[in-house]
């Protein structure tokens, strides 16, 4: 089954520290844009739904044709954010669970930057795997 | 995540780098060995805090935040909690630790045999390496206030060991 998904990690400073293309289905040039876009457009809404409610878990915040974003903020006011077509719910909170796991290890990296992007290849790797298996 | 090492190694490293970066780094220059001492602190902090509280749900405002601080946060680093927090509503915390964890250790030599006129210098001088030894938790309660949203001063006030007073200050 082909899904589309667009993930990316939006740090406190609204600065997108990584994004990641992980649906199954064939890669367009323009609809890689176009998720960014769609992403980027509903940070504002994060923003406003993030003070309403001490979750972590937003589910479906905004929707786009048959795309639907849902958002996991943590603590720190970390955003993850994802761009997806299925509703599979349990599975999003899952991948963003884990995500969430990973993107601890990465901070407990001391030559890390909080804030910055994360290019490492063997976290790319992990977060592609989870997307294979949760979504 | 969450390995375990033995307190005894944590104790002696926090006294080792203290005095590595007291004497040997920054020797004559104690604002800056402070400095770099709180900064160490500081980065542990955030990343506390972003592990600890990956379980709990998100706070609402910053009185929540520092009562996260005071019990959870307290727990998982010293095994007990704040005694005793004192607020004035207008962005100052007191948190006093009756018995603070990484002090007990340490000896305050108060006899009265040593001349009367030794006394002040030596008494400041203890008092000095003592509070140096507190700039590493100040730096950790300030990561991890920064870390979740608040940014702030914090200062440590040790006039009766073995109880120390965090005082936080909160900016704007």
């Amino acid at each position: 089954m082909t899904s589309t998904a667009c993930f990316i990690i939006v740090s406190r400073n609204d600065i997108p520290i990584y994004e990641a293309e992980v649906g199954s289905a064939a890669k367009r040039e323009d609809a890689a844009q176009l998720h960014q876009f769609v992403l980027h457009a509903a940070l504002d809404i994060v923003q406003d739904l993030a003070w309403t409610t001490s979750a972590m878990f937003l589910k479906a915040i905004d929707r786009f044709n048959d795309l639907v974003v849902s958002v996991y903020v943590t603590a720190g006011h970390t955003r993850f954010m994802l761009l997806h077509d299925s509703r599979n719910e349990d599975g999003i909170k899952s991948f963003f669970q884990e995500v969430h796991e990973l993107y601890i290890k990465i901070l407990l990296n001391p030559l890390y930057l909080p804030g910055s992007r994360i290019t490492s290849s063997h976290f790319d790797t992990k977060v592609r795997a989870l997307a294979r298996k949760y979504l | 995540m969450g390995r375990e090492v033995s307190e005894s190694c944590i104790d002696s490293l926090l006294i080792e780098m203290v005095s590595t970066y007291c004497n040997r780094f920054y020797a004559n220059k104690p604002e800056l060995a402070a400095r770099r001492i709180e900064a160490i602190g500081y980065q542990v902090g955030h990343q506390l805090s972003e592990r600890y509280t990956m379980e709990r749900p998100r706070f609402s405002d910053h009185l929540e935040a520092i009562k996260f601080i005071c019990k959870d946060f307290w727990s998982e680093l010293f095994k007990k909690q704040i005694d005793n927090l004192k607020t004035n509503h207008r962005g100052t915390f007191v948190l006093q630790d009756n018995r603070f964890r990484w002090l007990t250790r340490m000896s305050i030599d108060q006899s009265p045999e040593n001349g009367a006129s030794e006394d002040p210098s030596i008494m400041a001088d203890e008092k000095a390496v003592e509070s140096m030894h507190l700039y590493f938790p100040c730096g950790i309660i300030r990561g991890a206030l920064s870390n979740l949203g608040i940014p702030c001063a914090v200062s440590a006030d040790i006039s009766n060991l073995p109880a120390c007073s965090f005082v936080i200050r909160i900016k704007a």
